[in-house]
């Protein structure tokens, strides 16, 4: 009788669809997947450690470069940590801002995704026609903060600028034209056989299994679970916003897909009411204590005591009271949270972050079982996996 | 003569070495090695608004069908024999882009325990494109000095 | 609400409960270490929190609250409550050869989260299906997030061209700390 062994196949690190850096270790019978072991840590940066050595201003950016296709809506996460522990609240207009921008960072990262994943499965045109789209993003990131992906934007205490003059056109001209592109997109998948026949059926997840293998955001909603934190568990305006949350029925990967792009339709709606808001009300973009953010550099080059403010603020920092606290938002790709524990001083003590790609990618293991090579990555896509933030 | 020789007497006469080195630059194929922020920039570079391709620059996914490797982020400590094994299994002639300053020298994670400071650590770059990330632009920018540098490399000449 | 779960906990439990704060967003419990696995299936079949959000470990030994016989190490748990839309940390103490049960049977995504809290700080979880390094290099020796650990790290890669393969060298670059760590109200003099 011969002896029958399973087959290990290395899949990455370097491979056009490992989404970035993983190296899965596949046991495969012929085709079909008996067990998924990731090996991840390829693009681990020790970030954890780094922010312990720096202050809290100087932390920002480090944000930015975990999830790097949704950059402000991770640091959302932390300008709304700090500011409960410092206990502010960013001005108004400031979270009109953010919530815009957050919006704006949601159609940017179901964008990539959508291009990324239709790529992975074959279908090359919808990838180019996505980037047109977030080339439009990116010019909005550049007017408003000067780079075009890490913006640094959202700060505790509010934002660091105002918006510029003629931003706002230009970015309610994208509203009108984008529910047009994703026409084209849903034209070009939705009802097309063969993506339905890579998708549907593929990565089922019921309810239970979603909430124990701590899947959140459209994985979660996908299976069925009516969980989204800006409905919840509300921060900034997203009380006052008005939009629906799209749940899927089945928890494959074809609801997936069509529960992200509905939500590009209702992000674009929220960005919408936002922009209506922000047009009729001008006001503070930041605080009004110069201890936890910059005075106007006009006021820095008369003003002594503004002067000491600039002076103390970048170099030293703003001590933060001793406490804990876990903050959350609902990033495009789940819940994204960080937990600051403070000692009192200018430095964290302990910064942890969460990232839904962590619990995703843990569970690849249970959700590919039984299916062939080919799915492996259709999984992959659909988990909307980046490697920033699961390794940090 | 140029392109009037052409039109003149029907013919051009060049050196051996500027017409290797035009098809080599004409036509570079990268291979994908994204690692992190910077394949996002690098991606763009690919897509309609800064296109590539009007280069002859096209990504190829396997290293050994591949003239060039952009190593487009951090390089961490764990990654870095599975990079140089791919840099091994490109064929001459092969060039390298180090690009965004995670790659060039550590960058922004340069004093932490897991990151290779620079990957010319590892591989020997040609070609070093600074930001963070660099504008799609900056690596369209970076891909035209590294068609210089292969214009000016002599293959039979001394 | 918020009370009632800390309540219920502390009669269910009584002095495996050692502290209940309510802290700035959530309550926080802090519980004795061999309790842990009993707590989180109450409060995940009772309490109705059905999602184990983050576990993380801390290394407690530069804390300014941390005595000289406390233990160095805590794991922090946060918990959601999908269900009843509430929020709740844990906190287990240990040492740094304690063992801390491990809530795999509870929450399956607990898996990763341990493996990472012991590959960065050490903390050994028992019953864990698979406790290897999860973050770090395969070989790294050390615990990255403890607060002994050089930031620079121990070791350096760099590419040997006479044995064609990538070697470790100790590790010769030093964090330069431009700002130092203060604490408001301090004297600096």
């Amino acid at each position: 009788m011969a002896e029958i062994k399973n087959y290990t196949l290395n899949f990455g690190p370097q491979h056009p669809s490992a989404h970035g850096v993983l190296r899965l270790v596949l046991e495969l019978d012929g085709e079909v997947v008996e067990r998924a072991d990731p090996h991840i840590g390829l693009l681990h940066r020790g970030t954890e450690k780094l922010f312990e050595y720096k202050t809290y201003q100087q932390n920002i950016p480090y944000f930015d470069r975990f999830d790097y296709v949704s950059m402000m809506a991770n640091e959302h996460a932390y300008a709304l940590a700090v500011e409960k522990l410092l206990g502010i609240e960013a001005p108004e207009r400031a979270q009109y801002i953010r919530v815009m921008f957050a919006e704006l960072t949601r159609v940017l990262n179901h964008c990539l995704w959508l291009g990324a994943c239709a790529l992975d499965i074959g279908a090359m045109t919808v990838f180019l026609y996505c980037f047109r789209e977030r080339e439009d993003i990116f010019d909005y990131y550049e007017a408003v903060s000067g780079a075009r992906m890490h913006a640094a934007y959202f700060r505790p205490g509010g934002v660091t600028k105002d918006l510029p003059d003629g931003l706002l056109d230009r970015i309610q001209g994208f509203t009108e034209r984008f529910p047009g592109y994703i026409d084209e997109y849903e034209t070009l998948l939705t009802e097309n056989r063969i993506w339905k026949q890579r998708n549907v059926d593929i990565g089922v997840v019921d309810k239970e299994a979603a909430l124990a293998w701590g899947f959140t955001g459209p994985m979660l909603r996908g299976s069925g679970v009516a969980w989204d934190l800006r409905k919840t568990q509300p921060y900034d305006v997203y009380d006052k916003m008005e939009f629906d949350i799209p749940v899927g029925a089945t928890g494959d990967c074809y609801d997936r897909y069509l529960v992200r792009i509905e939500e590009m339709r209702q992000s674009n709606e929220i960005i919408r009411q936002c922009i209506e808001w922000l047009a009729v009300n001008p006001g503070p973009v930041k605080i009004d204590d110069y201890k936890l953010t910059n005075p106007p550099r006009d006021l820095m080059k008369d003003d002594m005591e503004s002067l000491i403010h600039h002076f103390k603020f970048f170099s030293e920092g703003y001590p933060v009271p001793e406490g804990e606290v876990y903050a959350a938002v609902e990033h495009p790709k789940g819940e994204f949270g960080v937990y600051v524990m403070s000692d009192g001083s200018n430095k964290p003590y302990r910064m942890k972050v969460r990232a839904s790609g962590f619990a995703h990618l843990e569970a690849i293991d249970y959700m590919c079982r039984g299916h062939m090579l080919a799915d492996v990555v259709t999984i992959l896509g659909t988990q909307d996996i980046v490697f920033g933030e699961v390794d940090r | 003569m140029g392109i009037e020789g052409l039109l003149d007497k029907g013919f051009v006469t060049t050196t051996v070495d500027k017409a290797i080195n035009w098809a080599r630059a004409g036509s570079v194929w990268p291979m994908t090695f994204g690692l992190a922020c910077c394949a996002v920039e690098f991606m763009h570079a690919g897509a309609s608004r800064y296109d590539m391709d009007r280069f002859g620059i096209v990504p190829r996914p396997s290293p050994r069908q591949s003239d060039l490797m952009i190593v487009a982020g951090t390089l961490c400590n764990k990654m870095a024999p599975a990079l140089r094994k791919v840099y091994d299994q490109m064929a001459e002639p092969r060039w390298v882009i180090s690009m965004g300053s995670c790659a060039n020298g550590g960058g922004y994670y340069h004093y932490s325990y897991p990151v290779v400071r620079g990957c010319d650590r590892i591989v020997p770059i040609d070609v070093y494109v600074p930001g963070c990330p660099p504008t799609a632009e900056a690596l369209l920018y970076g891909f035209i000095q590294l068609q210089e540098k292969i214009k000016r490399t002599n293959t039979i000449a001394r | 609400m918020i009370r009632e779960d800390a309540t219920a906990l502390k009669e269910r439990f009584g002095d495996q409960v050692l502290a209940v704060v309510a802290g700035i967003d959530c309550p926080e419990v802090t519980v004795a270490r061999e309790a842990i696995v009993d707590v989180c299936h109450y409060l995940k079949s009772e309490q109705g929190f059905d999602q184990m959000i983050d576990l993380c470990g801390v290394d407690m030994s530069e804390h300014p609250s941390h005595g000289d016989g406390d233990a160095r190490l805590l794991v922090v748990y946060n918990l959601l409550s999908v269900e009843h839309n509430k929020r709740i940390r844990l906190k287990v103490a240990a040492g740094e050869r304690d063992l801390v049960d491990s809530v795999v049977e509870v929450w399956p995504t607990a898996n990763w989260f341990e493996r990472e809290a012991f590959d960065m700080c050490g903390i050994i979880f028992n019953n864990h299906p698979d406790l290897r390094r999860l973050l770090t290099d395969y070989g790294f020796e050390g615990y990255p997030l403890r607060k002994d650990f050089p930031l620079t790290g121990r070791v350096e890669v760099f590419f040997d061209e006479t044995q064609w393969r990538c070697v470790y060298r100790p590790n010769k670059v030093e964090n330069r700390v431009l700002i130092p760590k203060v604490w408001p109200g301090v004297d600096r003099g």
